[in-house]
This record gives structure tokens, C-alpha cells and sequence, in this order.
């Protein structure tokens, strides 16, 4: 059996024997198998290979195969939140007001009663001063925050009370550096 | 099969992936029908004679646990395929280590292929078995992945990792080595 010279035909027939060939491409392999007969034997001889070839194989249960397979598991999606509660605001303020604050704030405990000294940094040269005759056992900080004593001498309800004046601050605190000018303060801690 | 209608095909098996994702269970029995019997052809031409419903519910299985790395650069076909030849490798590996036997060369496979002589009642038929039996491997696989499946290069490459070109040499010396053989052996005319 000698070849079609014509490759491109050749190449083409094992689709038009299978039948998959698109419209176009399989009118003109028509028209030539029509003018060849080499490939009207090519052909003839693909198809004795399918059915050779197809011989013997079982058909499958397709039912037993699909009840073999795992079942779909349908990916749910987490729609994301479109915001944050104004609680966590609340709450992220006041942490953001404690970090912030504690950074410029002196805590110190007064040697003879135990208790937590506040003062702004700004304070802190004049306060430095007045160390030695300072004998309150509490200091209102600015924020009317009042520590009396260690935190750890706080009772719970006191600790709520103050997370709850914390929430009372409506503001973030500025992070604007604070003036460098030391406020001078007298032994009764007035501002000269 | 022209390429649109190839893209089509191609098209319909990443729909009915999306839909069995989603939990449509009628899409994989779409899929199935689809495939299956293609699947069993291209076994049946690896050698295998028994257990080929195994064989191909055991690709099915595996290749729909494993449908996120399915990856449409090809088709769904030649997807399934690569994971039954392997499990046919892994099949006869297995087979071999069991009789203690020594690597099957291009003859034993020739053998093997010819193991459905007890079914073919067409001599005609037989002996087209046997042409195509005495290809090379990768001369059979990619003649019988053409001729059977009508397989475009481009998939066939990728199947047998090698190139378009390659594949379409491997082709026409097949068909020129099955031509002569049957022409040496006088197969009647049907």
C-alpha cells in the first residue's frame, strides 16, 4: 500500500474516521478521498484498526464508577465582615490611649505609701524637684484618671470603673510630640 | 476534530467540573460517561485484559479527589489518561515484582497486548491486533491514542512527553510499519 504525497489529507483521517472533524476540514477530506485512492485505503484500514482495537473491552458500569467517587464537597464562602463593631473601636481606643499615654507617663511607686505615682513627662523635671516632700498618696492624672495604691490594690469593680472612663474618652490620643518646654512646678505642685 | 470543536469539548468538561464542585453529583456521572469507555480502550491497549472496570473506576477515583490540580492547559481526556497509565505501570510493576520476573521487554509487552487474541473471533481483527501489538511502545501508544481517540499531537505530546513533531513521525512509521505487516501477511479484504 504506497502513501498519499498529499500529508496534510493524511493527517486528517484518523479524525474523519473517528468522525470528530469539524465541518470544513472533513468536506475537504471528502473531496479528496473521492480523487485518492490511497487514502480511501488508509481509511478503510484506520477503521478495521478501531474495531481491532475495540474488541474485547468491556463497556463499564458507569453507575458503579459514580458510586465509587467521592462525594462534591461545596466550598462555602466566608463573606468578610464589612466592618468593625463599635466596641472594638472602644476598646482599641483605649488600649491605643494606654500605650500612648504609659509612653510619656511616669509610673513610680512613692517609697512610703505604696502608691503609683502619675505624672506627664512634661512634668517630670519639676516632679523630679519635688520628689522628696511629695507625700500625696494619690495623683489625678489629667484625664481625671485617679490611682490610689498599686494596680494589684485594685478590686474589680474598681478596675471596671476605670476601663469604663476609659471608654468614656470619646479620642484618640494626639500623636503630636508634646512641647519639650519642663513646666516648673512649686513644692505644693503648682505650675510657676 | 477541529480546534473549536476540541476548545468545545474542553469547555463542557471545566463546566461539569465547576458543577460537581459546587455539589451537582449528575455532573460526575456526565463525566464519567463521557470518559469511561475511552479509558477502558486506551487500558485495553496497555495490556491489560482483566480488571479493566477496576482500573478505570480506580483513575475516576483518583483524579476526582485530585480535580483542583486538574489544570485545563489540556484536556480532561489526556488528564485521565496520564493518571491510568500510571496506575497500569504501577499495575504491572506490581505484576512483575509478584512473579519475580525480569523487566518486560518490546516482545513480553507484545505478548501481553495479544492477550485478547481468545476474544477476537475476526481473524481480519487479530491480525490488526498483532500489527499494532509489534509497534514499539511509544509508537503504539501514540498510533493508538490517533487513531482511537483521534487525538490531536499537541495532547499526544504532552502524553508522552515529547513534541508535537516527535509524535507525527512516531505516527506515520506505525502506520507504514501496520501496513506492511498486514500486507506481508495477506489480510483479507473485508
Amino acid at each position: 500500500m504506497t502513501d498519499c504525497p498529499n500529508g496534510l489529507m493524511r493527517d486528517l483521517l484518523p479524525e474523519y474516521a473517528r468522525g470528530v472533524l469539524g465541518a470544513d476540514d472533513a468536506a475537504r477530506v471528502a473531496e479528496h478521498l473521492d480523487a485518492c485512492a490511497m487514502c480511501r485505503a488508509e481509511l478503510a484500514l484506520l477503521g478495521r484498526v478501531q474495531d481491532g482495537l475495540a474488541l474485547g473491552v468491556p463497556r463499564m458500569n458507569v453507575a458503579a464508577i459514580v458510586g465509587a467517587l467521592p462525594k462534591p464537597q461545596p466550598v462555602v464562602r466566608v463573606m468578610p465582615r464589612r466592618g468593625v463593631s463599635r466596641h472594638v473601636w472602644q476598646y482599641a481606643a483605649a488600649a491605643g490611649l494606654v500605650l500612648a499615654v504609659g509612653g510619656g507617663i511616669v509610673w513610680r511607686r512613692a517609697p512610703e505609701t505604696g502608691a503609683v505615682r502619675v505624672a506627664d513627662s512634661s512634668h517630670v523635671a519639676a516632679a523630679a524637684g519635688a520628689e522628696s516632700t511629695q507625700s500625696t498618696a494619690s495623683v489625678q492624672s489629667e484625664h481625671g484618671i485617679t490611682f490610689g495604691g498599686g494596680l494589684s490594690d485594685l478590686s474589680l469593680n474598681d478596675l471596671q470603673a476605670l476601663l469604663g472612663q476609659m471608654d468614656s474618652v470619646r479620642t484618640l490620643p494626639s500623636t503630636d510630640p508634646e512641647s519639650m518646654t519642663p513646666v516648673i512646678m512649686n513644692e505644693g505642685g503648682k505650675t510657676l | 476534530m477541529s480546534e473549536s470543536s476540541r476548545e468545545g469539548d474542553a469547555q463542557v468538561d471545566v463546566a461539569l467540573i465547576t458543577r460537581w464542585q459546587r455539589g451537582d453529583q449528575r455532573a460526575a456521572t456526565e463525566i464519567v460517561e463521557r470518559h469511561a469507555q475511552a479509558l477502558a480502550r486506551f487500558a485495553a491497549t496497555h495490556g491489560v485484559r482483566d480488571g479493566v472496570d477496576d482500573l478505570v473506576q480506580d483513575t475516576f477515583v483518583r483524579a476526582f479527589h485530585s480535580i483542583d490540580n486538574f489544570r485545563s492547559d489540556s484536556s480532561l481526556r489526556t488528564w485521565l489518561f496520564t493518571i491510568l497509565k500510571r496506575l497500569v505501570l504501577d499495575r504491572q510493576r506490581a505484576e512483575r515484582r509478584s512473579r519475580n520476573q525480569v523487566e518486560l521487554d518490546e516482545g513480553h509487552a507484545v505478548q501481553e497486548f495479544n492477550a485478547l487474541d481468545g476474544m477476537v473471533a475476526d481473524e481480519a481483527l487479530l491480525r490488526v491486533q498483532q500489527a499494532v501489538g509489534r509497534l514499539s511502545p511509544l509508537q503504539r501508544e501514540v498510533f493508538t491514542l490517533r487513531v482511537t481517540e483521534g487525538m490531536p499531537y499537541s495532547e499526544i505530546a504532552k502524553m508522552v512527553d515529547s513534541t508535537e513533531g516527535a509524535c507525527r513521525v512516531h505516527y506515520h512509521n506505525a502506520m507504514r510499519a501496520v501496513k506492511e505487516y498486514l500486507s506481508d501477511e495477506g489480510v483479507p479484504e473485508r
